[in-house]
């Protein structure tokens, strides 16, 4: 019995070796099935001993807890693509839409070339806007933007993308009349609503390694919000990153404005350090907060550790309070986070 | 007996990478190059360039030929896939740029591909994999700006991916274009 598990094991080595041979190089397009996902823990120490700073994930104080699990499939074959991906965690939960359907999409989408420069996808999809994105793998800093908290998390729609060469192409497309849904909804929130939201994005590379994108989102429901999200590779070791938006409430309920700026240095190959400076102001008298985070990744393989000190300064008038140790009203606040992250 | 088996089977994974790098090596300039000159008796420089241009065109399609002085040379630049994880789980981990040369003579072709250089790719929000813009490795800097193991299997795809082609290019070199008046097999049901 031994020997025939033995010999089985050796069996499924030589196959293994065999295929790898055959399929580690794709000199076309056609990918395998790709699998893709993340897993993320943190541990959050507020300085004041309590939770204060009110942007997203990393919520839990003096605790050790989970962020999300999160896998994704994509498939191309030729000139169709889906992409499917789940999330399930704190972190999930706490960024798409609740509900007694028990969703946890991320993305879910199809998606069609048309020819080489043009694009076709239709479904639900992370948002265009913004530096940001719900995904640890892919923000720098453990913890979240104001902008990103208030911002679009994702959309659902059909959207056309035209790329009139490597460095300019333009997207539009419609979406449902509110932000961060699975269907559109009414304003009653009692049955559908339309799909009236307009989106549109310009991508400009105007140097290698820098990419900008000018987005608009627009809507009766949800709003107006402009938006540049810019970064731009300066050196091997350097990279400087820009968000800025503006945003106006329907039916003029207020908005936000803000801007964030993302400098990172890599001072080895697996060490890198980054700073995100950020002021972000809320209409109509809702105040303003300046935030610093310092941040480290450290990479070890497919695994990131994440220091991060971040300290938060606002105004009194800021629409979330701030207490110190003593639950006294202040307007600083401060913590520390650790976080882990794997990306497979 | 288990011992020598799982011994055996970390030797044949690690001798498989290895296989594959020790298929590149270093020019003049120290840069990675792949290498070979092949013996085509019989036929002509005009033949092979012109079996060596269909090759790309049916191969390479998104390969960029490069306008050459040279009459009896073809150049250029493409660009391939590495991946990553296990077989059932994988992705595209980077793309890696080259190189390439096709020089023909009479009865003979040598070809050469080198200056390779990687691009990491990143998630992006769409859940796709797309190039982390303004990042570039020179194949021959990998071990100083990448992990040990990443550089060693980009290293060794490096070298699968030149072998391939290399074996492509010869069927093209030993058969010639297909020529459209090439007659396509039928089976022929109402006679039997």
């Amino acid at each position: 019995m031994k020997k025939k598990f033995l010999l089985l094991l050796l069996a499924v080595s030589a196959f293994t070796l065999a295929s790898k041979a055959q399929d580690t190089v794709k000199t076309t397009s056609d990918a395998p099935l790709v699998v893709s996902g993340t897993v993320d823990t943190y541990f959050k120490s507020d300085f004041s001993g309590h939770n204060n700073i009110p942007t997203y994930f990393a919520n839990e104080n003096n605790s050790v807890s989970i962020g999300m699990v999160d896998l994704a499939l994509k498939k191309k074959v030729g000139k169709a693509a889906f992409v499917g991906e789940v999330s399930f965690g704190p972190r999930s939960d706490s960024a798409l839409p609740s509900g007694s359907a028990g969703y946890h999409i991320q993305n879910l989408y199809v998606s069609l070339d048309l020819s080489d420069k043009f694009n076709l996808t239709a479904g639900y999809m992370g948002t265009f806007v913004g530096y940001e994105v719900i995904s640890p793998a892919a923000n720098f800093n453990y913890s979240t933007s104001y902008l990103f908290s208030y911002g679009p998390f994702q959309n659902a729609g059909l959207k056309a993308t035209y790329a009139f060469s490597d460095k300019v192409s333009l997207m539009a497309g419609i979406f449902n009349n509110y932000w961060n849904v699975y269907s559109s909804i009414n304003s009653g929130l009692t049955g559908p609503g339309d799909v009236s939201t307009f989106g549109a994005q310009l991508m400009v590379a105007p140097a290698k390694g820098w990419t900008a994108y000018l987005n608009l989102i627009t809507g009766s429901y949800s709003g107006t919000e402009f938006d540049l999200t810019t970064a731009y590779q300066i050196t091997d070791a350097f990279k400087l990153g820009v968000n800025a938006a503006d945003f106006s409430g329907p039916n003029s309920s207020g908005g936000f404005s803000g801007v964030a700026l993302y400098p990172q240095l890599a001072v080895s190959k697996t060490v890198t350090f980054g700073l995100r400076g950020e002021y972000f102001k809320v209409k109509n008298g809702g105040g303003d907060v300046t935030g610093i985070t310092i941040t480290s990744n450290i990479k070890a393989g497919p695994l990131t550790i994440i220091p991060e000190f971040r300290f938060d300064n606002k105004s009194t008038d800021f629409i979330t309070p701030f207490t110190d140790s003593n639950n006294a009203a202040t307007n600083s606040a401060g913590q520390f986070v650790l976080a882990a992250v794997y990306a497979f | 007996m288990k011992i020598v088996i799982v011994a055996l089977v970390c030797l044949s994974l690690v001798k498989s990478v290895s296989a594959q790098q020790d298929l590149l090596s270093f020019d003049e300039h120290n840069k990675y190059i792949y290498y070979q000159v092949v013996d085509k008796s019989g036929v002509s420089a005009d033949s092979l360039k012109i079996r060596a241009i269909a090759f790309l065109k049916f191969s390479f399609p998104k390969n960029k030929v490069k306008q050459n002085d040279a009459p009896d040379q073809i150049s250029g630049t493409g660009k391939f896939l590495v991946l990553t994880g296990l077989t059932l789980v994988k992705h595209e981990d980077g793309a890696i740029a080259y190189n390439f040369n096709i020089e023909c003579k009479d009865q003979k072709y040598r070809y050469w591909l080198t200056n390779f250089v990687f691009t990491p790719y990143q998630r992006d929000r769409y859940g796709n994999f797309v190039p982390h813009p303004g990042i570039e490795i020179p194949l021959e800097a990998a071990n100083e700006k990448l992990d040990k193991r990443d550089a060693l299997n980009y290293l060794g795809q490096t070298g699968t991916f030149c072998k391939l082609f290399g074996d492509k290019l010869r069927l093209f070199m030993v058969n010639g274009p297909k020529k459209n008046s090439e007659v396509i097999k039928k089976i022929v049901t109402d006679k039997w």
